[in-house]
């Protein structure tokens, strides 16, 4: 036991003191700094109210309807709020439409400070409109999903009223009635509200399932390089004469592993600090702070967590000790990608199942995957975070892991019983079957 | 008696096809030197991985200290260097000897005091703070040494300990050797340089393609090998004994050096017959000893891998 201990420390230390380490630690908390601000900082572009010029041509007098409800459009809900549009109406007919419509253009596309009197865009509204709903908008931010979209609503909710008030509707009338729907979602689970919003479950399971794929790739080649490295060192020969294969297999596997969640500690930890802080940060950034709040990082529940970080223990456990063995199979990194690649592919289809769990948490795909020890670590925090999962089932689901666990490392420290003092010659399979029997 | 530090009984190991090691048996009792000689390819290293139970044989028995736990079990008594050096580059050398002396069971602190020791003793004490890697090749085999011997062990496996050290290095290791010798703790290295061996060992086995060719005490070796043995030093005219040292009534064995040869008399041959012949020739002599015949000697006869020596030309020797 004080061996492993020694084993653990050693493979710990080592590991954090590395420069790669450190860069690696400090960077990603400064990139989700970037992912708070940068949305804010783009998007703040985006709330410029907009000159718009609009060219009437409809004969019918649609011009000041469609102007009032685009200078009622503002930014938000709130009092105050700033407006989307600064309209102008151009009265046109049928025959100066064209001409009126070109001088308009012609100032289009400079209003960022360039032309004081320049626009934004220019709106053509033809006298077939009203009838046929069809209009045409000329403008520098077309490319723009959000902001064309928004445009369609405002002009439709004009004609809408313009309709409906000929049908004889009364104005206030209309404007009730066209109020639209806000829909707010949030969790049940056993009954009992969670207080997440949809959208929050799925920010989390994706975001475990990712941790938890990026933590196995990552620190399961780390260990299998680190025993080639010791292959090739020969320190290998020094340790087999000291240590069993089992405390070398099982103290590497948790040093590395250790190093690893001290990682993930620092990267939740900050993140869970940018979610709680993030508006301050964005405030002291210049960025507006619903902006910010956009990208806001959602709390998670605890029993969330706990489910969350025995499967990620018990993952990260069964998949450092496979890449331990095939480090112990092989004598260079290249070599070990032919085998590695079976570890991987089982680390993606879990990785990508949690995109299908996310569609249909509850489905036979979901409840399978979550009890198959190589697919559980990535679903089954999934299901728990967006359904509630039958306690029984995460029962058997955990059983199974350790399970299976259990017969991996066994089965690794079999291999590497044989595979480290294995110089030179890369086993056939029928060798390997022969190290485990052995 | 007591029972042996290392005892082998007719132990065999194969390589996909090739004999390493051939119904080898060597027994190694408590103190002293015990050296384990052969040419490259001879399966000195197997031999000692057999020992260090880190091959199973396929054949045959490996017991240490009486018991055949191996030598896991065991380590905390055994000190053990491979022939190929291996360290964690990336780790300070102090911290590297702390973890050798963690996986050998005793406290971090003792480990630390040791090695703090040792390098002291070594002459490396200002290098325990870099890494290893910056370390010159010497440096790291002797912070390697100093790993093995840690934790005091009473057995002390060397595989090739002097192989790549400068003279002045590979003395002070020699000194550390015969210290733990002179300790009463046992000491097993293996070699293929002879003059080495035959100044520091109590006892030895020269072995040849994985089987033992002659074994015991240095002396007694010497004493079965028999015969009368010269060492012969030129100084000038060299060429003129050559026809004296090629005749098979005085001579049954050169190993010639140039500039100094050591032979073996021919059966009824005297050896101041041959100093006769050398002077009447006009050969220049620096040196000519009656001697015991060096191991160097007896290895190459036994074993007759040294290119160096001069066979007899086979029609005069008939």
């Amino acid at each position: 036991m004080k061996k492993i201990f020694a084993v653990i420390r050693r493979e710990f230390v080592e590991r954090v003191r590395t420069k790669a380490f450190v860069i690696s630690t400090v960077l990603l908390p400064v990139f989700m700094v970037l992912m708070v601000l940068l949305p804010g900082l783009m998007m703040s572009g985006g709330d410029r109210t907009r000159n718009v010029a609009v060219v009437d041509a409809s004969g019918g007098g649609l011009g000041q309807p469609v102007g009032k409800v685009l200078e009622a459009a503002t930014f938000g809900d709130a009092e105050g709020a700033k407006p989307r549009y600064r309209v102008q109406v151009f009265p046109a007919d049928a025959a100066s439409l064209a001409q009126v419509r070109d001088g308009l253009i012609a100032k289009t596309g400079f209003a960022k400070g360039r032309q004081h009197d320049g626009w934004d865009g220019v709106l053509v509204l033809a006298d077939n409109t009203l009838a046929s709903g069809k209009l045409t908008y000329y403008g520098d931010n077309v490319t723009s999903p959000e902001s064309m979209s928004r445009l369609r609503r405002d002009v439709s909710e004009a004609l809408a009223g313009v309709r409906l008030a000929k049908s004889g509707v009364d104005q206030a009338l209309v404007s009730k009635a066209m109020a639209p729907a806000d829909l707010d979602t949030t969790k049940v689970s056993d009954g009992k509200l969670t207080g997440q919003s949809g959208k929050a479950s799925f920010m989390i399971a994706y975001f475990m399932g990712f941790v938890l794929y990026l933590a196995t790739l990552i620190y399961g080649q780390q260990t299998m390089t680190s025993v080639i490295e010791e292959k090739t060192s020969r320190i290998m020969e020094v340790l087999t004469s000291s240590l069993t294969p089992f405390q070398m297999l099982l103290g590497k596997v948790l040093g590395v592993g250790l190093a690893g969640l001290t990682q993930m500690a620092i990267w939740v930890g900050s993140a869970f600090v940018l979610g709680s802080q993030g508006a301050r940060l964005a405030g002291a950034f210049g960025v507006s702070a619903e902006a910010a709040r956009s990208f806001a990082i959602p709390g998670i529940a605890p029993s969330l967590l706990v489910v969350f970080l025995l499967y990620f223990a018990l993952g990260f456990l069964l998949y450092g000790a496979l890449y331990a063995a095939i480090g112990a199979m092989c004598n260079t990194i290249q070599e070990t990608q032919q085998y590695a690649i079976f570890v991987t592919m089982f680390v993606l289809v879990g990785f990508f199942a949690v995109f299908a769990l996310i569609k249909d948490p509850t489905g036979t795909l979901g409840v399978t995957m979550s009890y198959i020890p190589f697919f559980s670590p990535f679903t089954m925090p999934v299901r728990w975070s967006m359904t509630s999962v039958p306690l029984l089932q995460l029962c058997v689901s955990l059983a199974l892991m350790v399970l299976a666990l259990l017969a991996c490392v066994w089965l690794a420290a079999r291999i590497y019983r044989t595979g480290i003092l294995m110089y030179g010659k890369k086993p056939s399979w029928g060798e390997l079957w022969r190290w485990i029997r052995a | 008696m007591t029972s042996p530090s290392v005892s082998v009984e007719s132990v065999t190991k194969r390589f996909s096809g090739h004999t390493a090691v051939n119904k080898l048996s060597l027994d190694v009792y408590p103190g002293g030197i015990f050296g384990l000689l052969g040419p490259n390819g001879a399966g000195k290293s197997t031999t000692i991985r057999l020992i260090m139970g880190i091959l199973e044989p396929d054949q045959g028995k490996v017991s240490l200290f009486g018991s055949s736990d191996g030598s896991r079990k065991l380590s905390a008594r055994i000190g053990y260097l491979p022939e190929e050096r291996g360290l964690y580059k990336k780790m300070k050398v102090l911290d590297h000897l702390i973890f050798l002396g963690e996986t050998k069971g005793i406290s971090r602190g003792d480990a630390r005091r040791r090695a703090l020791a040792w390098l002291e003793r070594l002459g490396i004490a200002d290098w325990a703070l870099k890494k290893v890697e910056d370390l010159s090749k010497g440096m790291q085999q002797k912070v390697q040494f100093a790993g093995a011997l840690l934790h005091d062990p009473d057995l002390v496996i060397l595989d090739e300990p002097f192989s790549g050290l400068d003279p002045v290095n590979a003395q002070v290791m020699k000194d550390i050797v015969v210290g733990i010798a002179k300790a009463g703790r046992t000491v097993l290295f293996s070699t293929h340089v002879m003059e080495q061996a035959e100044r520091m060992c109590d006892r030895i086995a020269i072995i040849a393609r994985g089987e033992t060719v002659v074994s015991g005490t240095v002396a007694q070796v010497k004493a079965d090998f028999g015969g009368r043995h010269v060492a012969l030093g030129f100084s000038h005219d060299r060429e003129r004994a050559t026809a004296i040292l090629a005749d098979p009534r005085l001579i049954a064995r050169v190993d010639d050096y140039g500039a100094s040869a050591e032979l073996k008399m021919a059966d009824g041959a005297d050896p101041e017959q041959l100093l006769a012949a050398l002077v009447r020739e006009g050969v220049g002599l620096r040196r000519f000893e009656v001697v015991e015949p060096s191991l160097q000697a007896i290895f190459i006869a036994k074993v007759g891998a040294d290119p160096a020596a001069i066979p007899l030309p086979a029609g005069v020797a008939a």
